[in-house]
């Protein structure tokens, strides 16, 4: 195995996961982590990227290349300099049993190996680059473009029918915008929630039943099963643009076709919170 | 050395960040969160399936596993679809997992059957998937029943074929011949180092497909518009299809997917509810970029081909009966 190889299948392996642990550490250890995974599930991503450390500064003590002693790289992993398989294929068991390429001509070879080098040295390429620009770049969150691409037009239910009896006893505390988008929803008896003082924040987007929407994504365990809650605001003041982040204080109104709103008496614009999601 | 590598990095990730104001045009902002997302919420388990593997390759004497198997091919087959109940680790840990039952000489239509069958056949699974439908419309039971039905589905047609080592890629058979001709422990460099060498081996097979297939999720949900796919919810033969389409895109692991599919459980019929939780943790985009590391693309064609059709059918099915 050449020296260039050997540094490869380090990179391409222990390398790219140690950049990811060490991106969920700093993300971790600065409290950023809720930017991309729930925080209840932190200290198993966090407790992992430590076991992989401890891995990764093992593996150093293993002289390069010797993790593939006597190993054929000769075909599906055309990184790797040609090597005659002849020798292990005729020591080994029946796993090797099966040799498509040796019905094949070299130059059908050759081809072979040129379109998987193309394809290997082309997934290295872009693995190491999503992987190197998430080390550079600083976190971000989703966009208010991406949340209301998500708005199918069906009723959340991420707290199912728990938060409308939490809401018809009068014990909206802890509520946020998923929760009352919940309630908004579900309820059978939206009289029962008219007057109910709310003060949430969130990002504007456009609105059907309003004046616009109160937004917040909401995430179950990672970014990529976000959804987003919204609740209709109707206001006498100024709206905000879409995707700006404000701070509404006012009233929950039914309104007489037997649906919800927010009546805002105050709409603040706000910096985006260092917790943005809701969970 | 390692210690000097990991401090580097550590100190890029702290400094770097801060040296500039630059940013990624939205868009491509949005796919790298999404993709880095999953690969966060997946490198614990990936690791953890390495372990997994590396102590069944390397620290589990010959024969200890093998001796609690029945000896008949279809019940063997049987007993390690369940075997995901008692291994903890969700669909990514999966697959590095079974790379190493095969290398200790398990079949492929054996291995096959614990791969497909472990996401969806595992306790948390179960919890969750309970937590957002109980046992209305029977969601739960028909994924249960038809997660494992399709596993061994796939593993009696995968023993049917006349050579299923060819089923794997070239590369590795050859690190299956490799590994069982050392044996374990065997070798000059004892336990420990073959212990390192399954960790670099495994993680070089595993990480290039992780993250390609993280990529090309967060990818496909900034550029493919969900409610083009959904704007068929009602319909019960095309909400099936819909759901199946917006599964293998999305990408989300099993222990979670319930609580996404609930949303959808108002306008989408229940059959298509469990269409989407069969087909997803089995062969979503980030799925079959991992089990490439592992098995070739016609076996992998013929596995989605597979899953997709008897999803369908279970799914129509579900939406004939409740």
């Amino acid at each position: 195995m050449s020296k260039s190889h050997a540094l490869a299948t380090r990179w391409l392996g222990v390398g790219l996961a140690t950049v990811l642990a060490v991106v969920t550490l700093g993300l971790g250890l600065t409290g950023r982590l809720g930017l991309y995974i729930n925080p209840e599930s932190a200290w198993w991503a966090m407790g992992m990227a430590v076991v992989m450390l401890i891995g990764a500064v093992a593996s150093f003590a293993l002289p390069l290349g010797a993790e593939e002693e006597g190993h054929d790289h000769g075909h599906d992993d055309p990184v790797a300099e040609p090597v005659e398989a002849s020798t292990l294929r005729q020591a080994q068991g029946p796993r090797t049993a099966q040799g498509p390429r040796t019905a094949q001509g070299p130059r059908t070879a050759q081809v072979r190996n040129a379109a998987a080098l193309v394809a290997t040295v082309t997934g290295g390429v872009v693995a190491s680059g999503v992987v190197l620009t998430a080390l550079v770049l600083p976190p971000a969150t989703l966009s208010a473009d991406l949340a209301m691409s998500r708005n199918i037009g069906a009723a959340p239910l991420f707290a199912g029918a728990d938060a409308v009896t939490l809401a018809a006893s009068g014990d909206t505390t802890a509520f946020g915008v998923g929760e009352w988008a919940t309630v908004f929803a579900t309820a059978t008896n939206p009289e029962t929630f008219d007057g109910d003082a709310v003060e949430l924040s969130g990002f504007a987007t456009p609105s059907e039943d309003g004046d616009f929407t109160l937004t917040r994504l909401v995430i179950t365990h990672c970014v990529i099963d976000a959804q987003p809650a919204g609740l209709p605001v109707v206001t006498d003041g100024e709206l905000p643009e879409t995707g700006q982040w404000v701070n509404v204080s006012g009233t929950v109104r039914a309104t007489s076709d037997g649906r919800l709103v927010v009546d805002a008496a105050s709409i603040e614009p706000i910096d985006e919170p260092g917790d943005p999601y809701e969970y | 050395m390692g210690v000097a590598f990991v401090a580097l990095l550590f100190a890029i990730d702290a400094l770097v960040p801060t040296l500039y104001d630059a940013s990624l045009p939205t868009r491509a902002q949005d796919g790298l969160t999404l993709a880095l997302s999953v690969l966060i919420e997946s490198l614990p388990f990936v690791v953890l399936g390495v372990v997994l593997s590396i102590v069944v390759q390397v620290w589990v004497p010959p024969g200890a596993l093998e001796r609690w198997m029945p000896r008949r091919a279809w019940a063997r087959r049987m007993v390690l679809s369940l075997l995901g109940m008692f291994i903890p680790v969700c669909e990514c840990g999966n697959v590095p997992f079974a790379r190493g039952l095969l290398m200790r000489g398990f079949t492929v239509p054996e291995t096959l059957t614990f791969l497909i069958a472990a996401p969806i056949v595992n306790p948390i699974v179960i919890i969750t998937t309970h937590q957002a439908f109980g046992f209305d419309d029977g969601i739960l039971v028909a994924r249960l029943l038809g997660g494992y039905a399709i596993a061994n589905l796939v593993g009696w047609l995968y023993s049917r074929h006349p050579s299923p080592d060819s089923l794997l890629t070239e590369r590795f058979r050859d690190t299956c011949a490799l590994r069982q001709a050392q044996g374990p422990g065997v070798g000059a460099r004892g336990h420990w180092n073959r212990t390192l060498a399954q960790f670099v081996i495994e993680l070089r097979a595993v990480m290039p497909a992780l993250i390609i297939g993280s990529a090309l999720a967060g990818a496909v949900q900034v550029l493919v518009p969900r409610d083009t796919l959904l704007a068929i919810g009602s319909n019960p033969a095309l909400s099936i299809v819909a759901m199946i389409a917006l599964a293998m895109v999305v990408s989300i692991c099993s222990n979670v997917d319930s609580f996404f599919a609930l949303s959808f459980a108002s306008t989408f019929t229940p059959g298509s509810i469990v269409a989407f939780l069969l087909v997803g943790p089995l062969v979503d985009v980030k799925m079959l970029a991992l089990m490439r590391t592992t098995f070739t693309w016609r076996t992998l064609g013929g596995i989605v081909v597979v899953v997709v059709l008897a999803a369908f059918a279970i799914g129509t099915g579900v939406n004939l009966l409740v």
